[in-house]
């Protein structure tokens, strides 16, 4: 009886395919197969359904109900349209699903949207099964890829003359004719302006154009709306007198450094007569930071052996000191570390393949840890490993003696690049991390089904896992199965929780911190793995694939019915953390000395003092939650 | 619970015997573990329970068809569903039914009718009084989206709200197919609410009936 009813609302799935492209002129076997396998689901208004940031997608939708949009993320565009509205009848993702990669859109309910969704083997297998469907997503790819073509043979000029760097003189960087008003102007009108033309920064000049003052979005909160500002008063009793201002032929490093040690995020620009020319921002700036970050990463691409590495990782350190100079954000700075490394990582690979014979071979070299979850700062050891797969007819050992062999000269070429050898051997080459996709299941099984404190400790390591060069396949499956299991063992995940909670954040009752003997606080051991801990269990808990910590934050907490707000004040807590590592490794690496995550609070000034102490407070709060939802 | 396995071996309900079979299938069900109501909706199986009858006196009416549509995290999968007639055999097809739904938290529209009818032909049939967790999509829908539903409404309203179709209205399993999309709607809001589980979501149901009551 129950087929009788899976029939039913299988057929009621072929009716609806059948009034949409492809599915109209799809073989009948093919069509019965989408139907049989469509789940639905609900995506309410305003969700993201598919962001690039949940990594290689799992499912391929077709709309219900509702409406979808398509986004362009990421820095260049690749298609003409910035955005697409998906409606009943219409899939995405098609190419990154076909491809295996992450998509470049980030697909968003713009409705109460219902979606069908079948996994992503099961689309290729259809794509296998269906020359109809093979020939629409086919076809549908070929015409991203021109249509990415034409868009690159347009910019490709545009993009010669962007190759500015931080000695560009401001004049250049000022992109429009900045919004003024008089200082008599009422308030009223000056905000009007400032939302009808979108911008951050009102600039108030005199009658000869020389600024008075300015008024930035983020002085609305305090001084109108908190203060209760009459909107009828003129604007000049608001605004920010005597504004910072650099003279046109400044460089965009003086800017960053003007920025920085005023803590502002914008800057007038004047002309020789002082009169305004523009105004450049933190972001107009830090926009200039990418390109030398791109010159940096062909360095890397092209570099032919291990020393002109040694060279490159000099550069992503100095880089990175820089940006830390300049006040950019951890989240940003760790992704580019992290990025840098990773090609640095996969160099020393290829690398390492002309000399060992690998084809043939299906592996996939892993990060774990800090690495792993995209989070290094500037003093990380190595942490890696390898998953392969045995072909059928071939022995196991000879091959991972291969294998091994490859590894070490990739650990050795790391190390020469300022890596550390793991003085705990999780290294690749190391025969106990150089395993099989079925080995490492049943390793990770086995830590699942005796939660003793080392198995615990292991799981907060590699489960952190990701396949950073070679086939992600592998790495995919092994999360895929991870998180299924874990999905079915609470008693492994109350466990893993109550190790979570065996460090608190250091808040003190009658002290603003509890600091250790030395008078400083371990920003890693009590303060980021409090995060880190707790994301990786609500990641294993709502199945979210991702291993960074913001991310797994992020996705897990809409499962939950966490608010945006809410796990946007823990993110920044997090990164708040993060942030004063790096600078805390920053002054050490200066001075030659060992670099270390310790901080002594009362060297921080009290603005960082306070926002430390609010960090540590959602760090509490995450505790909380993970407390009353395992009732430890 | 009341002791109905005593009864119902005692096959004290008046209608035909129930075959071996029936027998091993309820005593499976009764053994299973309770649900956990407090955890998340992400993790809990619901499932959609609606019914088919005869007419809507309660007095006089019989359950005609039964269904049941699972919803698993958040996902309505056209395998997890059962649909049957009673007809001549009622106590297989609602020892079906009971194997379908095992002892999840059960979504109706219209409790008063549909859940009146169906404990009534489980205690007929199997001698059964079953303490689920039941959750009234009727009073749920006003309660999360007040934008939408001023008052309890009718299904038929209630699915044009979302623009939910189905392929046969008044059928057991096609209205059902049509309360699970309506509760995977539900659901969500609920998150967005903080009713973040089967026990939170009854919760809220219950204090807007009597909210309700009281108005």
């Amino acid at each position: 009886m129950t087929a009788i009813a899976a029939d039913l609302l299988v057929g009621a799935s072929t009716d609806f395919l059948r009034n949409f492209s492809p599915f109209n002129r799809m073989e009948p076997g093919a069509l019965a197969f989408v139907a049989e396998r469509a789940v639905l689901a609900f995506h309410p208004r305003g969700s993201d359904i598919l962001t690039t940031e949940m990594g290689v997608p799992r499912h391929f939708y077709i709309v219900q109900r509702g409406k979808v949009q398509a986004r362009q993320t990421g820095p260049t565009a690749v298609t003409e349209y910035a955005s697409l509205t998906l409606g009943p009848g219409e899939c995405f993702p098609i190419g990154a699903i076909s491809a295996q990669r992450p998509s470049t859109n980030a697909y968003v309910a713009v409705e109460d949207s219902f979606c069908f969704q079948i996994t992503d083997e099961d689309f290729l297998q259809l794509m296998q099964m269906s020359p109809v469907f093979h020939l629409f997503c086919t076809q549908y790819i070929a015409s991203l890829l021109n249509q990415s073509r034409q868009q690159l043979q347009t910019t490709f000029s545009q993009r010669a003359a962007e190759q500015q760097t931080m000695t560009t003189p401001l004049g250049q960087l000022v992109k429009r004719e900045p919004v003024c008003v008089g200082p008599y102007t009422p308030t009223r009108a000056a905000l009007e302006q400032m939302n009808a033309q979108h911008i951050g920064c009102l600039v108030i000049v005199d009658d000869e154009n020389h600024p008075v003052g300015v008024l930035t979005q983020s002085d609305l909160l305090p001084r109108v709306i908190l203060a209760g500002f009459d909107l009828e008063r003129p604007i000049g009793e608001l605004m920010t007198a005597n504004p910072h201002q650099l003279a046109a032929t400044a460089s965009a490093y003086d800017a960053a450094l003007e920025m920085a040690t005023h803590g502002v995020r914008h800057l007038l620009v004047v002309d020789a007569e002082g009169r305004i020319k523009g105004v450049v921002s933190e972001r107009d700036l830090f926009s200039l930071q990418r390109i030398s970050l791109r010159q940096i990463r062909a360095g890397i691409e092209n570099a032919p052996d291990v020393g002109a590495l040694q060279r490159a990782s000099k550069d992503i350190r100095q880089l990175a000191l820089n940006l830390i100079a300049q006040g950019i954000g951890a989240e940003q700075l760790t992704q580019f570390i992290s990025a840098l490394n990773d090609a640095l990582t996969r160099r020393v690979i290829q690398l390492a393949l002309e000399r060992h014979d690998l084809v043939g071979i299906d592996f996939g070299w892993m990060a774990f840890g800090s690495e792993g979850r995209h989070e290094q700062t500037l003093s990380t050891d190595q942490d890696n490993g390898i998953i392969w797969r045995c072909p059928e007819i071939e022995a196991v050992g000879p091959i991972r003696q291969r294998l091994i062999a490859f590894a070490r000269e990739v650990n050795t070429g790391l190390a020469e690049c300022g890596f550390p050898l793991c003085k705990g051997n999780i290294m690749a080459s190391n025969p106990e991390l150089c395993l099989t996709l079925d080995e490492w299941k049943s390793r990770f099984g086995s830590w699942i089904r005796e939660p003793v404190p080392e198995a615990l400790l292991n799981a907060s390591i590699f489960f952190d896992f990701r396949v950073l060069y070679g086939n992600e396949r592998l790495g995919d499956q092994l999360r895929t199965w991870l998180n299924k299991i874990v999905r079915g063992n609470s008693a492994f995940l109350r466990m893993m929780a109550g190790n979570a909670l065996q460090v608190a954040p250091p808040l003190g009752r009658l002290r603003d911190f509890v600091v250790e003997d030395d008078g400083t606080i371990d920003l890693k051991k009590s303060g980021a793995r409090l995060f880190v801990d707790v994301a990786r269990i609500l990641a294993l808990r709502t199945g979210v694939d991702s291993s960074s910590t913001a991310q797994r934050l992020r996705q897990a907490s809409v499962k939950m019915g966490v608010s945006a707000d809410e796990v946007a004040a823990i993110i920044d807590g997090f990164h708040f953390v993060q942030l004063l590592r790096l600078r805390a490794q920053h002054l050490e690496s200066e001075n030659d000395g060992q670099a270390d995550n310790r901080v002594d609070p009362d060297s921080l000034n009290e603005l960082d003092r306070r926002i430390l102490k609010e960090s540590f407070r959602q760090a509490r709060k995450l505790q909380l939650r993970l407390k009353l939802d395992y009732q430890l | 619970m009341n002791n109905w396995l005593s009864r119902l071996l005692a096959s004290s309900t008046g209608s035909e015997p129930l075959s071996e079979q029936a027998r091993q299938t309820l005593a499976r069900w009764a053994a299973l573990p309770e649900p956990d109501l407090a955890r998340a909706h992400f993790e809990t199986r619901y499932v959609v329970v609606n019914t088919e009858s005869s007419g809507l006196d309660l007095d006089k009416d019989r359950v005609l068809a039964v269904s049941a549509v699972g919803i698993d995290g958040g996902i309505l999968a056209p395998q997890d569903s059962y649909y049957a007639v009673l007809g001549e055999h009622p106590a297989e097809a609602l020892t079906g039914l009971l194997q379908a739904v095992g002892k999840a938290p059960l979504i109706v529209f219209n409790s008063a009718f549909n859940r009146t009818m169906l404990e009534r032909a489980l205690e007929e049939h199997l001698g059964l009084a079953a303490d689920w967790l039941w959750i009234d999509l009727y009073f749920a829908l006003p309660a999360l989206f007040p934008e939408r539903f001023e008052r309890p409404t009718r299904l038929a309203d209630c699915m044009s709200s979302f623009g939910i179709e189905t392929f046969q209205r008044h059928h057991a399993l096609g209205d059902g197919w049509a309360i699970a999309q309506l509760f995977l709607a539900v659901q969500a809001r609920a998150l967005a609410q903080s009713a973040l589980s089967p026990r939170g979501l009854a919760d809220l149901e219950r204090s807007y009936r009597q909210y309700r009551r009281k108005v």
